[in-house]
């Protein structure tokens, strides 16, 4: 091997699995949203606290939680907007990601924040956001987003969405 | 009562942007070479041959093309018919990976146990853009919960951020300033560590006009992706005096701790209760306090993949009261001064970190310990800082929204006798 210039071998390969997921317990949560535009967290049957994301068992108390409509407005948090990213989502920047409290939830969700006008100040910690829906809807978390309450109007007179319940 | 573990060699592979001379296993059998030598040089005389098992520290399949690469990196190591496990913590990979080995030790199923830990992220590759770094963070970003945070393009930036932005809107800092020092300081030291992947002089200035990644991290705030294999050999106390080794470094505390993975559950979104839970429990089994930890060691050796997070690390870690964390790094820039940043009431990161060193994230945190181990030897070479209390920690972090955390506590046999 001394003195001979190495040279590399470089191949191009992938790894794809297909799926066909199942939701499970959680799957409410996505029909609801897909066919009815709410957004349905979970409350504990023992200690009322309420989970959004939803989860069908109290993980504080082992106890069942039981299905609640969420309110569609809340505040922000804490958000970010992102500049640089993967691969996946390279060409959707920039974009606004933000924990929001739903009114009357204990927990932060993630989600996107949608705004005409994308800048820190807008999408501030206390910023109160409502959720707007995709007119196509696949049972998915991209089937909504949060916008400004303030462009709210703006955002479900575009064709390819709409308001909520 | 467990048996008293001692690091007697360590290991560490140059942190570089991409070896193409080099796969995952290949890398791992440099490190585990050299912390063999090391572990001679110290006083023992030992092959692979003597090793007992392994502990693997690998993150992420998808870097590595390969599933179980564990597996694949014992046949090139030669440690067939031995146990070997594999830990996979997120960024927290390597801090978590010494835990078990210590566990493996400590327990009595091992007297000498090689501790490894291996990254080769940059074989990722987006064809679109035609670089390696998109793709890499798509790798990582399917570490975000698939269903709720993936989707939403999370990725680690805007996780860590997360807890940064909220940290500031509750304390007022760290402001973007304060963030650049921990750029300019790991940076900077990592000028003196000949195995740092980013040794730079940056300003400030520097530092607020690099590339926005997610507001308000900057290019320069965050640690780029490396390929690199750190490794360390383990030793019971009887292996220790069997083997004549001369600078044993005991670990005198390790733990770890998981937070909830949904940032949005938790009580404050800018707490990293992670590093609260290891670092108190870490420090008591040290026998040492957490509320006077920066005088009862010599130097720490962070888990800076982001400059704000360091900055909050501070206080998670018993540094500094809450909040104060950001006045606590710009106090350190008072003073005129090009660094490097090997002095102060207590340096963090002289290796450079991973700002400075590169984030190979199986090895990092192994690389991390080692370093902090190699301080207490007095052998850590030009970035040495000066060791009194004869102690020294080492910490990782990681996962979604920096869900798990690892402390590693560790003294040299004068750091045992002081109070």
């Amino acid at each position: 091997m001394s003195g001979e210039k190495f040279q590399a071998h470089e191949i191009r390969d992938f790894i794809k699995i297909n799926y066909k997921y199942t939701m499970g317990g959680q799957s409410k949560f996505f029909i609801e949203l897909k066919n009815n535009k709410k957004l349905l967290g979970t409350k504990c049957t023992k200690c009322g606290k309420t989970w959004m994301p939803p989860r069908i068992n109290c993980s504080e108390c082992y106890e069942p939680a039981d299905w609640i409509e969420m309110k569609q407005t809340g505040t922000i948090e804490v958000s970010t907007i992102v500049w640089y990213t993967t691969s996946a989502f390279i060409k959707a920047i920039p974009y606004g990601v933000a924990f929001v409290k739903l009114d009357g939830a204990d927990t932060a969700l993630l989600q996107g924040i949608f705004s005409e006008n994308l800048v820190p100040s807008k999408v501030k910690k206390g910023s109160f956001v409502k959720a707007v829906f995709l007119k196509e809807r696949e049972g998915k978390m991209t089937d909504f987003f949060f916008v400004p309450e303030d462009e709210y109007e703006t955002w479900i007179n575009k064709p390819e969405y709409e308001g909520g319940v | 009562m467990p048996n008293r573990v001692a690091i007697i060699g360590v290991g560490i592979t140059p942190f570089r942007a991409r070896y193409l001379d080099k796969t995952y296993f290949e890398l791992a059998y440099d490190a585990t070479k050299l912390a063999l030598d090391d572990a001679n040089k110290n006083g023992a005389q030992i092959t692979h041959k003597d090793l007992e098992s392994t502990v693997y520290g690998i993150y992420n399949e998808l870097f590595e093309r390969q599933f179980m690469p564990d597996i694949f990196t014992n046949s090139y190591l030669g440690m067939n018919d031995k146990p070997g496990t594999r830990i996979a913590s997120g960024g927290a990979t390597g801090g978590y990976t010494v835990r078990m080995a210590y566990a493996e030790v400590a327990s009595g199923l091992s007297d000498l146990c090689l501790c490894i830990g291996l990254e080769k992220c940059n074989d990722c590759y987006d064809e679109q853009t035609g670089v390696t770094t998109p793709e890499v963070l798509n790798a990582i970003a399917y570490s975000a919960d698939m269903t709720y945070e993936y989707p939403m393009g999370m990725m680690a930036a805007s996780s860590y951020v997360s807890m940064v932005n909220a940290h500031y809107e509750e304390f007022g800092n760290p402001t973007e300033e304060q963030m650049a020092y921990v750029s300019i300081k790991n940076h900077g030291n990592a000028m003196l560590n000949p195995k740092a992947q980013s040794p730079m002089k940056v300003t400030v200035e520097d530092v607020m006009y690099s590339r926005i990644i997610c507001y308000p991290f900057k290019m320069l705030d965050c640690c780029l992706y490396s390929e690199a294999s750190a490794a360390l050999i383990l030793a019971n106390e009887q292996k220790v005096k069997e083997l004549g080794v001369e600078k044993p470094i005991w670990i005198t505390g390790v733990a770890a701790a998981n937070t909830d993975c949904f940032i949005g559950n938790r009580e404050s979104i800018g707490r990293l209760y992670s590093n609260i839970e290891a670092a108190k429990a870490a420090y008591k089994m040290a026998g040492l306090d957490y509320d006077k930890i920066k005088e009862q060691i010599d130097v720490a050796e962070l888990h800076d993949a982001f400059s704000g997070q360091e900055v909050i690390s501070y206080e998670e870690l018993g540094f500094v009261p809450f909040g104060e964390g950001g006045p606590w790094i710009e106090k350190s820039f008072e003073k005129p001064g090009e660094g490097p940043w090997l002095e102060g009431e207590l340096p963090c990161c002289p290796s450079g970190g991973l700002i400075g060193c590169g984030h190979a994230v199986g090895a990092t945190g192994i690389m991390s310990t080692g370093e902090a181990a190699l301080q207490l030897r007095e052998e850590a070479g030009k970035h040495q800082v000066t060791i009194e209390k004869g102690r020294s920690i080492a910490h990782s972090i990681g996962g979604p929204g920096a869900a798990y955390a690892a402390v590693i506590v560790m003294a040299n046999e004068e750091g045992l006798k002081k109070p």
